[in-house]
């Protein structure tokens, strides 16, 4: 019988360095991506024939090259949906079919998160994130007037990369005050601290405005504009724009990624824990070999540490302190008919109808928070903060319960072509970069 | 609850049959509680399909009670407590082959026995259901019968504010003594004159002698659509097949596709021999779809969007379990509905709050309670010895 493949799902630092490992092991490696191309969120490529932005290449081409030439296949454009409790995995797409993987490799990356705020949902309003993927596949600035806000390291690069590209943003307002904590920034590792400066020194020159310790509390539309309401805590202005980009900091993207008691499952890089490029790519080295060793011996993977893991997560503590802000307290104080959950249009109101303390399954059944195609992606963690006594604390890892899948919505028609796992070959050859 | 803080009666158990109950109990101006190890419609009652459906249930005692019980709920939903849960709805069986066209005039038969709660409005072929799969022959359409979430009818009945709630809270045992039963939760002890025990598939482990076992069932939700909404459920005649003869355990199930309120769909079910509600698996969603779509072929535009297994509490001779528990004079069980809960438990309540204020069931109805007593599994028993 054929020697079934690990399936790695995210083909970003994480993903494609635990491949390699697992290649060079001598395991048949499937790694899946949504996207068209390798890359994931850091080393996004650009669509075939724009120009692009390239972060830190030299990296990224000597993990592409050393993949490349290893047996690993790879499957793009295709979606991985789930596993189930039996360990069978179903990839839409390009590669639609349901498969038995030897085992499991989560690298799914981060997600955004962006504190619901009336007007949110406005079109024009869209995610810092989604901004910078554009940019980095079209290699162009969003057009128009452009506010970038919410909180976050993010903001900064991102206005950097659009004052390079020649539509500097109209403001960057942020919840924080970095700027404020200069003994633990100086503690920050010599490459951010770097990062940063390049990018500070293109903002300053293009003189864009950096509002700190301000809040957007609220957006609404007035003919093709957006105005946005700043507030400090003061005195609070309006500042039109025809796009505002929202990012309240990156959370790991794991709904809808169960465990499973059928095959060995680990998750690498952000999708474990938020801790940006360094750490995934050592993360995914040393969990492909963690991987490999317990196929190997037939134990269970243990999650990859180091001293380089050590470090990137005391630089994010501290970057977290940097930015520190009161600003999800909000939450309490939004109009009651704030759309919280985008999928089903529920508002705060909704929340509040179920009374002071809510149990997971009110939530959904009765709230219907977390029922719509995101599966609580969203607005999960601001559910739980907005019924929280104190909406700044850390929230629970699933607060509208345990991840189920779907990982993604499944097309009922991909799903009547997608073939059950015959224990065949798979339908390409290892090796092939399509 | 009384100056001496022993309730009227306690209900275990807030799925959609204790949470009937206890809305009865309180109606009667009967101090009541209600107790949940966990909460409100956290088990079968929150994770299943809530057909009001007289058509599928087994000709006897299970089809006239779903027949009273179709009609009460048309009734609580006047205004009542399930004004919000209860949606009428038309429903649509269709058939293939020889043997689903016999189990359709079967059916027929039966309704037309039942009275006329659920009237038959039309008889044909597949131009009955415009959008219905080509390679169906017949199809019938049924008026009376409607749709309500279990949860959505929890929810409903507990808006009563006269019932004292306990959750989360475990029953760890009743002690009857002389004229009071104590039920004990964890550290807490309550007090009543009389129990009704509606545990669901956790029966055996308060009342190990009574054959339920789980039988779970996956369902699945798609997302919303504008085109090709169904204006009814449609179910498959292997269904009616599947139901009202033994209680078979369907490795390929038939289909039914159930129109929610919401403009989604919910397809189900499965009947799996265990309790695991974790066990839900792509190659059961592909079958069940493939079937749903030759069904309703509308619905391959949609995206599933959510999947999930309830646990039904099955009894080993397919007749839910309504009477005083075994053992005991003042704990009434009613547990066992299987696939049916929703559908019966408008009844089941009012008729269990009855039995439990001392008076006996509605003439009507009471031969076929008399059926559902767990004195039939005592016989058994002492037979065999
Ligand atoms: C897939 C599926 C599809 C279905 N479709 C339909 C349908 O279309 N139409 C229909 O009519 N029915 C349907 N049903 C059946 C219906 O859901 C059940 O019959 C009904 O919900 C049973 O209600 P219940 O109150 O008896 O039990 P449950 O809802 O199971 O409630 C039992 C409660 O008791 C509590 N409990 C148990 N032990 C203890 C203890 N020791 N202490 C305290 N609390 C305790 C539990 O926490 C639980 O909340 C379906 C079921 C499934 C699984």
């Amino acid at each position: 019988m054929f020697n079934p493949e690990i399936l790695i799902v995210g083909a970003g630092l994480a993903g494609v360095a635990a491949a390699t490992e697992l290649a060079r092991a001598g395991h048949p490696v499937l790694i899946v991506d949504r996207a068209a191309r390798a890359g994931g969120a850091i080393h996004r490529q650009p669509l075939p024939g724009q120009a692009g932005v390239a972060t830190a290449a030299a990296r990224w081409n000597r993990l592409i090259a050393e993949a490349e030439a290893l047996p690993i296949r790879w499957a793009f454009e295709t979606r991985f949906n789930g596993v189930d409790h039996q360990g069978t995995a179903l990839l839409t797409g390009a590669e639609n079919r349901m498969l038995r993987p030897k085992a499991l490799i989560l690298t799914t990356g981060a997600r955004e998160a962006v504190r619901p705020r009336p007007g949110w949902t406005l079109p024009g309003v869209t995610t810092a994130g989604a901004a910078q993927i554009q940019l980095k596949t079209m290699g162009a600035a969003p057009q128009g007037r452009v506010v970038l806000a919410g909180s976050g390291p993010l903001l900064i690069a991102l206005g950097a990369q659009m004052t390079r590209l020649k539509n500097p943003p109209v403001a960057i307002v942020e919840a924080g005050r970095p700027f404020a904590h200069p003994l633990t920034s100086l503690r920050l590792p010599l490459g951010y601290l770097r990062e940063a400066a390049g990018y500070m020194a293109t903002l300053l020159a293009a003189r864009v405005p950096i509002l700190t310790g301000t809040r957007l509390a609220a957006i609404r539309a007035e003919g093709e504009t957006l105005v946005s309401t700043l507030t400090d805590g003061n005195t609070s202005r309006e500042i039109v724009a025809d796009m505002v980009c929202l990012h309240d900091g990156i959370r790991r993207n794991d709904i809808g990624l169960t465990d499973c008691p059928a095959l060995s499952v680990l998750r690498l890089g952000d999708c474990a824990e938020a801790l940006g490029a360094r750490a995934a790519l050592e993360a995914g080295r040393a969990g492909g070999r963690a991987m490999a060793q317990a196929l190997a011996t037939g134990t269970t993977p243990t999650a990859p540490n180091s001293p380089l893991l050590d470090r990137e997560r005391a630089a994010q503590a501290r970057l977290a302190r940097i930015y520190a802000h009161d600003d999800f307290a909000a939450l309490h104080s939004l109009p009651s008919d704030t759309v919280i959950c985008r999928c089903e249009g529920r508002t705060l109101d909704d929340l509040r109808a179920l009374g002071p303390a809510p149990r997971t399954r009110e939530l959904r059944l009765l709230g219907r928070f977390g029922m719509g195609p995101c599966q609580g992606r969203f607005c999960g963690e601001w559910v739980a903060r907005a019924i929280s006594d104190t909406p700044q604390a850390p929230v629970p890892a699933h607060p509208l319960g345990e991840p189920r899948w779907p990982a993604a919505p499944i097309a009922v028609a991909d799903l009547h072509a997608a073939a059950p796992d015959t224990g065949a070959a798979p339908p390409h050859p290892h090796g092939v970069h399509e | 609850m009384n100056a001496e803080g022993i309730y009227d009666a306690v209900v275990i158990g807030a799925g959609v049959v204790g949470a009937s109950s206890a809305w009865h109990l309180a109606q009667a101006g009967l101090s009541v509680a209600l107790v949940d190890a966990e909460g409100p419609a956290a088990a079968a009652s929150g994770a299943s399909d809530g057909a009001v459906s007289v058509a599928s249930k087994k000709p006897g005692p299970l089809a006239r009670l779903a027949t009273a019980s179709l009609l009460y709920t048309r009734d609580l939903a006047q205004g009542g407590p399930l004004s919000s849960a209860y949606h009428p709805r038309p429903s649509y069986i269709f058939g293939t082959g020889s043997a689903e066209s016999a189990a359709i005039d079967a059916l027929i038969a039966k309704l037309a026995q039942l009275g006329t709660a659920v009237r038959l409005r039309a008889d044909g072929d597949a131009t009955l259901l415009p959008g219905v799969g080509t390679g169906i022959d017949r199809v019938v359409a049924l008026e009376g019968e409607g749709h309500m979430p279990g949860y959505a009818a929890v929810q409903g009945y507990l808006r009563e504010p006269r019932i004292d709630r306990f959750w989360p809270a475990p029953v760890t045992a009743l002690e009857e003594s002389g004229s009071e039963v104590r039920i004990v939760l964890g550290t807490q002890t309550l007090r009543a004159k009389r129990v009704i025990a509606a545990l669901g598939t956790a029966t055996p482990r308060l009342f190990p002698t009574l054959p339920v076992l789980p039988r779970a069932g996956q369902l699945f939700v798609t997302d919303r659509g504008l085109a090709g909404q169904l204006p009814g459920a449609l179910t498959s005649a292997a269904y009616l097949l599947a139901k009202t003869t033994a209680p078979s355990v369907l490795p390929k199930p038939p289909v039914v596709i159930d129109p929610l309120a919401t403009g989604q769909y919910l397809i189900g079910s499965t009947r799996e021999d265990h309790g695991d509600p974790t066990r839900v698996d792509f190659e059961t969603l592909r079958e069940l779809m493939l079937r749903a779509v030759e069904a309703w072929p509308a619905l391959r535009a949609r995206r599933v969007i959510r999947a999930f297994a309830g646990v039904r509490a099955a009894v080993s001779d397919g007749l839910p379990i309504v009477g005083s528990a075994p053992g005991y004079e003042r704990v009434l069980l009613a547990t066992g509905f299987e696939g049916d809960g929703i559908c019966l438990s408008a009844v089941i309540g009012r008729e269990a709050a009855r039995m439990t204020a001392g008076l006996s069931p509605d003439a009507a109805l009471a031969a076929d309670f008399a059926a559902l007593s767990p004195a039939r599994f005592a016989q058994v028993q002492e037979g065999a010895a």
